[in-house]
């Protein structure tokens, strides 16, 4: 057989971990990505990675209990074998990652330094200050450039991956992609091609992401005939600060750190924060959740920033949520040793110093659960079967996908620090499950009949031929404003459906003006306009989908709230009846878990997504309400507990 | 990348760096220390003056040669590559205005006037060359090799003579003493003698300082020759030399000696009661 | 969810507009010419929301129609290298240039160039593959055996880890070498017939002419103060003592002063000196 090559697109820390993994076992890799690997969004995580780690164990924690927390924050919603493999990979990734020389923080003994993350009691999060997707990413960046300089990987830095190519038989056996550069557009055969191409948070217009997250890559790929998993599930951060251009993030680590989310308790108090005392500072994450604090997931923590400021109408300004951020207890020092990457963004960007007067900060659209649809293959003990080569790979066989694009690992909510957990971890775990597919091949994708690449070429000549010369008038970055408003209005904290309604109508319509957009540039060289134009109209099938997900989801699980079909708080004084408004609260959970524990599946025909749900496998960790511990919640943790240990109810 | 000769000298592009920036130091800024030195002792009188001279040139046949090799060469090495490394940069402080942009411009400027200011300044007063024809046929009739060894300060007063001089000298001992001072604190990053911000730092105020105190001396120096009384100095200077040539301490070279027109002056002063240690 | 925002209290008065003068090119060998942009005035607007403007209006203050600008950008935070320009004739990431902030510098016009080392792809696009490749050549990374799971990395002291993790931060972003009067451009053009690789291949031998620049000295640095990473120092050593090595650096220091991650890069360049002296001296005892 002709010499087998897999393309990778997309080198963020999936990306690069596969490719990284892929050489070492032998397998060259052709690497696409839309911006010099170096740059991928993965450079923006800052708080943290994930592992059970020798300080925890001592106090109990076990690989189980991280992927209990795992399992727990994402609301049960994730198939649980791909997550439990995970969590027990995650040790050993911190370890290769020290290898690799992250320069984790260290203990004043020498050892890697940890943080507690929310959703969690354990401080398991490796931290490299307040960088560390970019200290990760650069790791296995140079590897990769090891690699590539060793001829084992051939980079395509500024191409736009434009369509997965089929055969026949519906096996993907390479791609197309375009020069950003010159507008050449070409193929890549591949025997398998790994999609690794982040998350979507520009669809949203302004979020906590970099510009290169368009979804653009996924919505090409479902365009293809991909399924996409649980689309509705997008996390809204709690600590944000505002820009013109983007949502810049205020990392979870800052409360990991000892950071402390208040309001004043007068509604729009002038006074300068450091100026209200102690008890008129209304500190209401501790106050609710006295067991995680200001450490609750990030779903919950932004939803009761919503209620605080909202309803309650405690909000730091008026006219839009916001609450403080205080840090001013803590030593500059220890906030420069282990912050100063945040904090300087913060002060360069609001002109303030965190590190004296508490920040002002504001939710965001910041990830996104759902992504590529992919599949697993369950092992004996619960976990994965390494080197299957269904782990990771979409419906379109030979198509795979991994990091922050499956859709596989967070459920309805994503703990902080478990992303850049799982991006490597599906990056490299995927490798050697791509070399069993490869070598299963029975011919090369460079000896298939070259008229296959050709004529994918052709379609996407086509279309950018098209674009460029069309005339409809419309502006396609006035387009992307107006989707990006109408999704933030209908699709981040709170939802109902009327407004997801009304906002999948807009889209809709905005989908069909996206279509006449006319170009100020319809030149040939770095052509920018064109890209973004083909990326926005990418960007309806995956916006679509959340919407109609959104919409046909009457529960609230996780990221995903609908006030319409909250569970109410228990109301009953008297311990009896207390009891028994548990015990329907309890009733009414189960219920509704049988109707809505299940993945969306979204896939796209004719412009409209098609909505259809599969099972959730959770034979590991059976569900369980979701309540942290919340402050006149115990009765209903209570009655749970003796549900569950009482034999019949465990069937 | 210019021009196709540049290959030899990129090639060993370290060496090279490391052997200018060496030069810089050993022997040329260590010579021109001593050198402002000696020349400041003018100060003193030209007795005194001319006692260190008379020093320097009881080297007799070896001097071309120590001149050459230990200062002339390496001298015109660092001005050569110099000039190559200056060409192989571009300056920007008109958009980067830092102080120590700044003083990487300057250490190009200055070493350029050096390379003027020295060229002028050893023919003005050496001639470069000792050779009989040489001096008859190009220097002097250029007005240049103004220097007579065994009439150290007097010649030397009468050199500098009018204003153009003067500030010629200021200016090239001015840009010289920065240019070395700067150029001790660069070294001292180019051999990681100071790597820290901290030690930079104070090594920058170090060579500042000193730098500063070589300033003082090289102007007293100027200042001294410009203010010489040359017929007194020439009184003192013969007395001199006709003693030491009487006690076999200086070889008797009439070239290297003032020649009037009318040739005069006996006057005995003593000047500084030293002794040479010539061989 | 946030709507526009809302900025500390800021007393002088701002303007309406904002004029922009854009140096632009349309491809590379092409020549420059200036365009001049007008946008309105927001809060809290940096130079990338300007550029948004700008590309979404594509018209001139004289109201020309023309081509969106094409410019670089990512993270939109100062972490990713991508948006690196000459703003108002120095050398900064677009992203963190806040308007107000250079309005204050110079009151009537915001001035924007591409960087002036790298070619000039389009407009305020440049190539900084040279970057990229000499990362390659300094062998920035750490020569692990493989991706095995091996146990933990060598334990560091934290004084050791703070020490390397600022230099761990370089970006590639490219202000360093543009800032640095000892860094030239070099722009390598294809000649007719021939491959990408016969013109990769040369553009490569052409960069490795050049100096390598205070970041790569300082990547080289980093990995040779790692346990395992020094296992290759003296590999690193040839290339910084080499053809546009570590000597050519005439320390303007003006690399440190326009670093967006405030790199103490003239410090490593002097550690580089001093691991070069002993590297060089080895080498004349050791054959
Ligand atoms: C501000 C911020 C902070 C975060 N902090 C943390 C944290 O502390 N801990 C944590 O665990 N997680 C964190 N996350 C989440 C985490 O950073 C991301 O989920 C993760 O980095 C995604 O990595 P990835 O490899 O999947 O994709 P990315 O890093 O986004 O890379 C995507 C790649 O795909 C390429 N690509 C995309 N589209 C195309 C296309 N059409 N053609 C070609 N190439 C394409 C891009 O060029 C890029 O190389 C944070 C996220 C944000 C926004
Ligand atoms: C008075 C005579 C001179 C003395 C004492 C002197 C001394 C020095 C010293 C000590 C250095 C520092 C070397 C380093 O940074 O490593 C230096 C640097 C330099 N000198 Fe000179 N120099 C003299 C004349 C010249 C001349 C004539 C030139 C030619 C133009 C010149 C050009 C330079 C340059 C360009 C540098 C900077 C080198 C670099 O940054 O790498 N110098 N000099
Ligand atoms: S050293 Fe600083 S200026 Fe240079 S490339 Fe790195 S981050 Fe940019
Ligand atoms: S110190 Fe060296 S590398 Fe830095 S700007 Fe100056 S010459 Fe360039
Ligand atoms: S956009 Fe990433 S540094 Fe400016």
């Amino acid at each position: 057989m002709a010499e087998q090559r897999v393309v990778v697109v997309g080198g963020g820390l999936a990306g690069l971990a596969a490719t990284m993994k892929l050489t070492e076992l032998g397998t060259p890799v052709d690497l696409v990505s839309l911006t010099p690997v170096k740059r991928s969004h993965s450079v923006c995580a800052q708080g943290g990675i994930n592992s059970c780690n020798d300080q925890t164990r001592q106090l109990g924690d076990s690989e189980w209990k991280h992927f209990d927390d795992t399992v727990y924050g994402g609301d049960f919603l994730q198939n649980q074998p791909p997550v439990k493999e995970m969590a027990y990979w995650g040790p050993k990734i911190i370890d290769l990652m020290d290898r690799l020389g992250v320069t984790f923080n260290r203990t004043q003994e020498g050892f890697l330094d940890r943080r507690r993350f929310g959703g969690t009691l354990y401080k398991r999060t490796a931290f490299a200050g307040a960088t560390t997707g970019q200290q990760l990413l650069y790791a296995l960046d140079e590897q990769v450039r090891r690699r590539e300089a060793e001829g084992m990987v051939r980079k395509f830095e500024f191409w736009d991956f434009l369509s997965p190519i089929t055969d026949a038989s519906g096996r993907c056996v390479g791609i197309v992609a375009q020069d950003m550069v010159s507008m050449q557009i070409r193929s890549f055969p591949a025997d398998a091609v790994i999609v690794a191409s982040g998350g979507c948070g520009l669809l949203y217009g302004r979020s906590t992401m970099s510009v290169f997250c368009n979804g653009s890559a996924a919505s090409r790929c479902m365009q293809a005939g991909a399924k996409y998993g649980n689309p509705e599930f997008i996390q809204v951060h709690p600590t944000a600060i505002p820009g013109a251009d983007k949502l810049r993030l205020m990392s979870e680590s800052a409360r990991g750190e000892g950071g402390r989310v208040w309001v004043p308790r007068k509604a729009q108090d002038s006074r300068p924060p450091k100026s209200i005392p102690e008890s008129e500072r209304y500190y209401f994450l501790e106050e609710r959740y006295p067991k995680y604090g200001n450490l609750v997931p990030r779903d919950i923590a932004t939803r009761e920033i919503f209620n605080i400021c909202v309803n309650e109408g405690l909000s730091v300004e008026a006219g839009r949520m916001c609450v403080y951020l205080d840090l001013t207890h803590i030593q500059r020092t220890e906030l420069d040793r282990k912050l100063g990457g945040i904090l300087d963004i913060y002060e360069k960007f609001q002109g303030v110093d965190p590190r004296d007067v508490p920040m002002k900060i504001f939710p965001a659209v910041h990830y996104s659960m759902g992504g590529l649809w992919v599949g697993y293959s369950k092992s004996g003990d619960g976990g994965l079967v390494a080197g299957h080569p269904q782990n990771q790979m979409t419906n379109l066989p030979g198509l795979y996908a991994i990091g922050e694009c499956d859709y596989q690992y967070h459920g309805a909510n994503r703990l902080g620090a478990n992303s850049l957990l799982s991006c490597i971890f599906s990056g490299l775990f995927v490798a050697p499950c791509v070399r069993t597919w490869i070598q299963n091949q029975s011919k090369s994708a460079h000896e298939l009949p070259a008229s296959i690449m050709q004529n994918a070429i052709n379609a996407q000549e086509i279309r950018h031929k098209e674009l460029l010369g069309s005339t409809g008038g419309e502006n396609p970055y006035l387009i992307h404003q107006e989707l990006g408003d109408a999704l933030t209005r209908a699709a981040t904290v709170v939802r109902n459906n009327q407004q997801l309604e009304s906002a999948y109508e807009k889209v809709s319509e905005l989908q069909q003006r996206a279509k006449a957009c006319s170009l100020s540039d319809s030149g040939s060289w770095t052509n920018q306009n064109v890209i973004f134009t083909k990326a926005l109209q990418d960007m309806f099938p995956i916006a679509k989908s959340i919407l109609r997900g959104a919409q046909l989801r009457d529960e609230c699980r996780g990221a995903h709230f609908k006030p319409d079909f909250s569970m109410p708080s228990l109301s009953e004084e008297e311990p009896a009846a207390r009891r028994a408004e548990a015990e329907r609260w309890c009733d009414r959970f189960e219920e509704n878990n049988r109707r809505f524990l299940k993945s969306t599946i979204a896939t796209v025909s004719d412009e409209e997504p098609q909505i259809s749900y599969e099972d959730v496998d959770t034979s590991l960790i059976p569900p369980r309400p979701r309540l942290y511990g919340l402050v006149g919640a115990e009765v209903i943790e209570q009655v749970w507990k003796e549900r569950v240990t009482s034999p019949q109810t465990t069937a | 990348m210019n021009a196709t000769n540049a290959n030899f000298l990129t090639r060993h592009d370290f060496l090279i760096r490391r052997l200018h920036s060496l030069t810089g130091l050993v022997p040329v800024g260590c010579y021109m220390v001593v050198h402002l030195l000696v020349n400041s002792s003018l100060m003193n009188g030209p007795g005194a003056f001319q006692t260190n001279v008379n020093q320097i040139h009881s080297l007799g046949r070896a001097l071309p040669l120590v001149e050459w090799l230990f200062i002339f060469l390496p001298l015109i090495f660092h001005a050569v590559i110099g000039v190559w490394i200056i060409r192989s940069g571009k300056t920007n402080t008109d958009q980067y205005r830092y102080l120590n942009n700044w003083r990487y411009t300057l250490q190009r400027w200055t070493g350029v006037v050096a390379i003027i200011f020295i060229f002028f300044h050893v023919f003005h007063l050496h001639g470069w060359f000792h050779g009989e024809w040489w001096l008859e046929n190009v220097a002097r009739p250029w007005g240049m090799a103004n220097f007579k060894p065994y009439n150290a300060a007097s010649t030397l007063a009468t050199a500098l003579q009018g204003f153009l001089w003067p500030i010629f000298y200021f200016v090239g001992i001015v840009c010289c003493v920065f240019h070395l001072a700067n150029g001790i604190w660069t070294m001292g990053i180019t051999w990681g003698v100071w790597t820290s911000d901290r030690a930079q730092k104070g090594a920058s105020i170090v060579c500042c300082i000193g730098g500063i105190g070589l300033l003082i001396v090289g102007l007293s120096a100027l200042s001294a020759a410009i203010t010489t009384d040359v017929q007194q100095a020439r009184n003192v200077e013969d007395a001199m030399y006709k003693l030491r040539v009487d006690t076999g301490e200086i070889v008797d070279n009439p070239e290297k000696r003032y020649h009037a027109p009318e040739s005069l002056g006996d006057s005995t002063e003593e000047a500084s009661p030293d002794e040479d240690v010539s061989e | 969810m946030s709507s526009p925002t809302h900025a500390e209290p800021v007393v002088h008065a701002r303007p309406h507009k904002i004029n922009v003068r854009i140096l632009r090119q349309d491809g590379p060998g092409q020549p420059s010419y200036w365009e001049r942009h007008q946008v309105d005035y927001e809060e809290n607007m940096n130079i990338i929301s300007v550029l948004q403007r700008i590309a979404s209006q594509a018209m001139t203050v004289e109201g020309k129609k023309v081509t969106p600008v094409a410019w670089d950008c990512g993270c939109l935070e100062e972490v990713c290298g991508a948006c690196t320009m000459v703003i108002n004739g120095r050398v900064r990431q677009s992203c963190s240039a806040l308007v107000d902030r250079l309005l204050k510098e110079h009151a009537t016009e915001i001035e924007l160039r591409p960087m002036s080392k790298f070619p000039v792809i389009r407009d305020l696009m440049v190539d900084r593959k040279r970057m990229f490749e000499t990362l390659k050549r300094v062998e920035a990374w750490v020569p692990v055996d493989g991706y095995d799971d091996m146990g933990p990395g060598p334990k560091l002291s934290r004084a050791q880890q703070e020490e390397n993790y600022p230099l761990s931060e370089c970006m590639t972003c490219g202000c360093c070498v543009e800032a640095c009067p000892q860094y030239t451009k070099i722009e390598v053009h294809r000649r007719p017939g021939e491959t990408d690789d016969q013109y990769d291949q040369r553009k490569r031998e052409t960069y490795a002419q050049g100096f390598v620049g205070a970041a790569a000295i300082s990547q080289a640095v980093l990995f040779n103060s790692h346990p395992t990473g020094a296992n290759i120092a003296n590999e690193r050593m040839a290339v910084l003592t080499g053809t546009g090595g570590v000597q050519d650096c005439g320390n303007a220091q003006n690399c440190v002063a326009v670093c967006p991650k405030k790199i103490p890069l003239t410090r490593s360049i002097a550690r580089a000196g001093r691991a070069a002296t002993l590297y060089a001296l080895k080498r004349i005892f050791d054959h």
